[in-house]
């Protein structure tokens, strides 16, 4: 299995000995040792992936990096965090995704409001399997865990990727006088409730959400 | 391999920063925030335009620029929040009844126990009284002393000493030349002809680039006579 390390905080080092890793395309900066790049259509899922990921919009350009070597990744100084995977599910937008493990298994899924508020289309992308994913974030991102006793609320714009068992309640706060530039620019939140990790990062998407 | 650093409502510190970039709060009461920087809370939390009948009382005793106004809210409840602003290093700072001046894009909340004013600087605002703030800077944010020459781009705010005035190069503007070139830009220009001067005791807040937060247009001054224009 491949073995990912962090070189500081904006590089990942991919440790691969005969086999594989999925990784955004034109993001190698670097490698030592042999190694093969190959593109792979619809995000490596195959036909159907293909055709799933052109209509949900969740396109994702990715490469598989085969060799023996190390291999550096990184996607415009951006920061990166390691999420290690013991057969749960990580949810994040294919744009944060950098690079995943062979063994991991990726796939899109439905979102709804959420998606639309975060100005990311109704879909994103999921990450399952056991094995190490690397997600970028605007600034390192900060992990909150969610319990049943303890939901979170979160900015849609600040939003990266979550893993666990996670409901998501879209929640909004609109009322009369957003309508006159009185609102309080907090006015749509995600809820998360239920067992799980949220990556935030502390930095904003432009939202429509944002704006009310 | 260790694991990333988990945070819950109860390991978020109360008062510190979570990561450089990032700001935790615990919140018991009310505290001014501006629009947008706050990206995740736990805990029942209000976010209410500072319009609000209900706030009249507040806002007279700590909210004194209409200019801004649309740009801040006021959170209520309690619980935890994050603040941080588009990935520039945030820092809480204390005053002792004492007065600060800072660029208004780059406050991100302060203690209702501070009174914001707005600056006759534009595009600043003064928080003055005993309180607790959080300011964004891109950067670390380093302390430098008058008497000080500081480019306007790199200036975050100062605390204690007098408004600044403007300072321009004399070797650059003297003679004939030096005018058509301060009028025309016609003769190239260093960049540097131009710094905010401090004088007087206090302490001057510098961030380590000249990148600014995007203009927040609510902050330009007023077109009114004796209220000076921003310079161009």
């Amino acid at each position: 299995m491949a073995h990912f390390r962090l070189h500081g905080s904006k590089v990942l080092a991919v440790e691969i000995t005969g086999d594989a890793v999925k990784a955004k395309n034109g993001s190698m900066v670097a490698y030592d040792g042999e190694m093969t790049f190959k593109k792979k259509t619809g995000g490596g899922e195959g036909l159907r992936g293909m055709v799933t990921r052109r209509l949900t919009g969740e396109q994702m350009e990715v490469m598989e990096v085969k060799g023996h070597g190390t291999c550096y990744f990184a996607d415009r100084a951006s920061e990166i965090n390691l999420v290690t995977l013991h057969g749960e599910k990580l949810y994040v937008e294919s744009s944060n995704l950098l690079c995943t493990d062979d063994a991991l298994r990726t796939g899109t899924t439905f979102t709804g409001l959420r998606g639309a508020s975060q100005g990311n289309g109704l879909f994103t992308t999921t990450v399952e399997g056991s094995g190490q994913a690397a997600i970028t974030s605007d600034g390192q991102a900060v992990v909150l865990r969610v319990t049943p006793d303890y939901p979170l609320r979160v900015d849609p714009g600040a939003y990266v990727a979550h893993t666990g068992r996670l409901q998501q309640h879209f929640q909004s706060g609109v009322n009369f006088r957003s309508l006159i530039g009185e609102g309080s620019g907090e006015a749509f939140q995600i809820r998360f409730e239920g067992e799980g990790l949220v990556y935030v990062q502390p930095s904003e998407r432009n939202t429509i959400g944002g704006e009310v | 391999m260790t694991g990333p650093v988990v945070f819950d409502a109860h390991s978020l510190p109360p008062s510190d920063n979570v990561n450089p970039y990032a700001f935790s709060v615990a919140l018991d009461g009310q505290w001014f925030l501006q629009k947008g920087k706050m990206i995740a809370y736990y805990g029942e939390i209000d976010f209410q335009g500072v319009g609000l009948g209900r706030l009249d009382r507040l806002i007279a005793r700590s909210f004194h620029s209409p200019l801004h106004a649309a740009d801040w809210v006021v959170a209520e409840g309690r619980g935890k929040m994050v603040l941080a602003d588009r990935a520039f290093d945030v820092n809480s700072y204390d005053l002792d009844d004492g007065n600060l001046t800072v660029r208004s894009g780059n406050l991100l909340a302060f203690q209702p126990s501070l009174a914001l004013k707005q600056s006759i600087v534009p595009g600043f605002v003064t928080l003055i009284g005993t309180g607790t703030f959080v300011a964004a800077s891109n950067g670390p944010v380093f302390f430098v002393e008058p008497p000080i020459r500081v480019d306007p781009q790199a200036l975050v705010g100062w605390a204690d000493c007098p408004t600044p005035c403007h300072h321009y190069d004399h070797q650059y503007l003297s003679g004939f030349l030096g005018g058509v070139r301060a009028h025309t830009g016609i003769g190239g220009a260093s960049g540097e002809e131009h710094q905010f001067e401090f004088v007087g005791a206090g302490t001057v807040l510098l961030q380590s680039t000249e990148q600014l937060m995007a203009e927040i247009a609510t902050g330009a001054s007023p077109h009114q006579a004796g209220v000076p224009v921003r310079d161009r």
